[in-house]
């Protein structure tokens, strides 16, 4: 791995529209960066700035999204193909989330083609963070505010510009001949100068989480009771079940799908997002006297996401489902704090 | 079935309906390329346009020309499901799931109980160990529905009891007029079951409530949770492990189940 000393402007340059991609970053928005904008918006500013709003989660798994047309009367061509998608910007508790997606959509028997397809086509530049939100809680749990792996190319911000640290083939392709560009590689100064960035950032987090006394990675996490143990209650008394907790977690991928008609034997299949929050979510058929939800109270439900995160997570898929990036926190209508459940709930 | 799409389903032909009680009914499906599956997989059977719920096949598997569903009216698919008529087109996906686990049977004494319309997955597993009952001690069947007009496949109890190996039990929940049989809900059976607790495995399937005390009956009469596998069903929406909906604790039902051992799931809340 190759790390490279580059300087604004020739940085900058990357940013711009190359021809068979479109870049996506964030960009500064009401002192929120997002990350939904096309390339002409893009600077390097939120480098500098805390993860943005919304995760990247969208990008490789749509809110909504067509996966095929079926019937005699149906297009067969109805599903886009992947492009070619450089995400600059991502954080490393967006890439560790997306390591989770990877194993959700494609461990196992089977696999599923539109998840790796769009994956298959991404160019990940990730960044350290040089600044967090008051939510953000990695270290907690087991993650750290840069990415050590991952990623096609890392960014780290500096003082005197940016180090560029390029991991993969698609990572040295994002960046170009360096020649061309007329950058160095950087020198141990520099490098100094990145670990002492690092770890201010860490102590940073653990600072502003001294508060929680709850540890946890993908190896070990705090024993949380079970999702009929009244304790939750406490903190199902706020939710209001809107769902965005699910829709903006980076690791939530829960979903379903649903037959549009399009015409005489012609349909389509489509793929929404969905909330295990949500009282639908596990309606099933019956009638009276029939169990219909296996969670029929809202305070179960609030436990089996939480606990789907820090117990049930590990177990499935060898690491935690959260990931510490605070989005849950900031989106909750009823301020419930997922780090303040786990701390008063842990046995 | 291979697919290169698996969250489509190919179009399936319905060639015959079968009134098999005034509530359920089976719906014979030619499907349109071969659906090999193991006894107790399950398939998303589905309307076009309409949507899919999961079934599992109640034919044997060793049946490639057609595939039955045996499918209780409870719902908006279901309604409609049973509004068809021969040759009308259905959409499947599939087979997902574990299926029961037939190679762990060998030597074994197999107690099959049933309630309901849950005796439809379990006909697969009974048709499928009759093709081959040589490595199979017994198979006891204990079978139980509300009423008499509700017991499903009558006319085959004869034929799978033909095999010496094989007995069966059929209870309804009160007397009827023009029944002599046994009355009581299915758990009654299993008072004193003769079936050698050391060495054998039972199969459950039925309402939750069903599920629920056949389960604490087969515990007091010795079954050791490990010898207990139970259809448990939630709502799949993808059927692969993908879509989230159908956990209890850390397992999905759909690609973990859904039959699953008791053992695993038996200290997480609310499973019936």
């Amino acid at each position: 791995m190759t790390t490279w000393f580059v300087p604004k402007e020739k940085l900058e340059s990357l940013l711009s529209e190359r021809e068979g991609q479109t870049v996506f970053g964030p960009t500064e928005t009401e002192g929120l960066s997002w990350l939904d904008a096309p390339g002409e918006k893009l600077s390097l500013t939120p480098l500098s700035r805390p993860r943005s709003a919304q995760s990247p989660k969208g990008f490789l798994l749509p809110a909504a999204e067509l996966l095929g047309r079926y019937g005699s009367a149906a297009s067969s061509q109805a599903v886009a193909e992947a492009t070619r998608v450089v995400l600059f910007g991502i954080r490393a508790c967006e890439l560790r989330a997306r390591t989770y997606l990877d194993r959700v959509f494609s461990e196992g028997d089977f696999t599923d083609p539109a998840y790796l397809a769009r994956r298959e086509q991404t160019v990940t530049i990730s960044c350290d963070c040089v600044d967090c939100t008051e939510t953000c809680c990695c270290t907690l749990v087991g993650g750290k505010p840069y990415a050590e792996d991952g990623y096609d190319a890392n960014i780290t911000a500096i003082q005197e510009g940016y180090l560029v640290d390029v991991a993969t083939e698609k990572g040295e392709t994002w960046l170009g001949d360096a020649k061309a560009l007329g950058i160095q590689e950087a020198d141990a100064k520099y490098l100094q100068r990145r670990d002492e960035v690092r770890e201010k950032m860490v102590a940073r987090l653990k600072e502003q989480n001294s508060r929680f006394t709850f540890q946890s990675d993908d190896e070990t996490q705090p024993s949380l009771p079970e999702i009929d143990d009244p304790s939750w209650q406490k903190f199902a008394a706020d939710c209001v079940e809107c769902g965005a907790c699910t829709n903006i977690c980076p690791t939530c991928h829960c979903f379903y799908l649903y037959d549009q008609v399009l015409g005489k034997d012609a349909f389509e299949r489509v793929r929404t997002w969905d909330s295990c929050l949500l009282s639908t979510y596990h309606r099933m058929a019956g009638g009276v006297n029939m169990k219909i939800s296996p969670r029929p109270d809202l305070f179960s439900r609030l436990a089996n996401r939480v606990l789907h995160k820090f117990t049930y997570s590990p177990q499935q898929w060898h690491m935690m489902g959260c990931v510490g990036c605070g989005r849950c926190i900031d989106a909750c209508l009823g301020a419930i704090d997922i780090r303040e459940v786990v701390e008063e709930l842990q046995k | 079935m291979t697919c290169a799409n698996p969250y489509v389903p190919v179009a399936a032909e319905l060639i015959e309906v079968i009134d098999e009680t005034p509530t359920i009914k089976t719906m014979v499906i030619r499907p349109a390329e071969p659906f090999d599956f193991r006894a107790g997989q399950f398939a998303q059977l589905g309307l076009l346009g309409v949507g899919e719920a999961p079934f599992t096949p109640s034919s044997s598997p060793s049946e490639k020309e057609r595939l039955d569903f045996t499918v209780l009216k409870t719902g908006v698919l279901t309604d409609r499901l049973h509004e068809c008529t021969a040759g009308a087109k259905v959409g499947l996906r599939g087979p997902y799931g574990k299926g029961y686990p037939i190679e762990k049977l060998e030597g074994k004494e197999v107690l099959v109980v049933g309630g309901g319309v849950g005796l439809a997955p379990l006909r697969a597993l009974i048709l499928a160990l009759l093709d081959n009952m040589d490595p199979i001690k017994r198979m006891s069947i204990k079978y139980g529905a509300r009423t008499m007009e509700e017991l499903l496949y009558r006319g085959q109890y004869d034929a799978w009891t033909k095999h010496d190996k094989v007995d069966m039990d059929v209870t309804i929940d009160n007397p009827q007029e023009g029944w002599d049989g046994k009355t009581g809900v299915v758990t009654t059976l299993l008072k004193g079951v003769d079936v050698d607790k050391s060495n054998s495995y039972a199969f459950v399937c039925g309402p939750a409530i069903m599920l629920r005390f056949t389960t604490f009956a087969l515990l007091e009469e010795g079954f050791k949770p490990e010898q207990i596998y139970l259809s448990m069903n939630r709502r799949m929406s993808c059927g692969m492990g993908h879509c989230g909906r159908c956990n209890i604790g850390p397992y999905y039902l759909c690609k973990d189940g859904p039959d699953i051992n008791y053992a695993l799931i038996k200290d997480y809340p609310n499973v019936f």
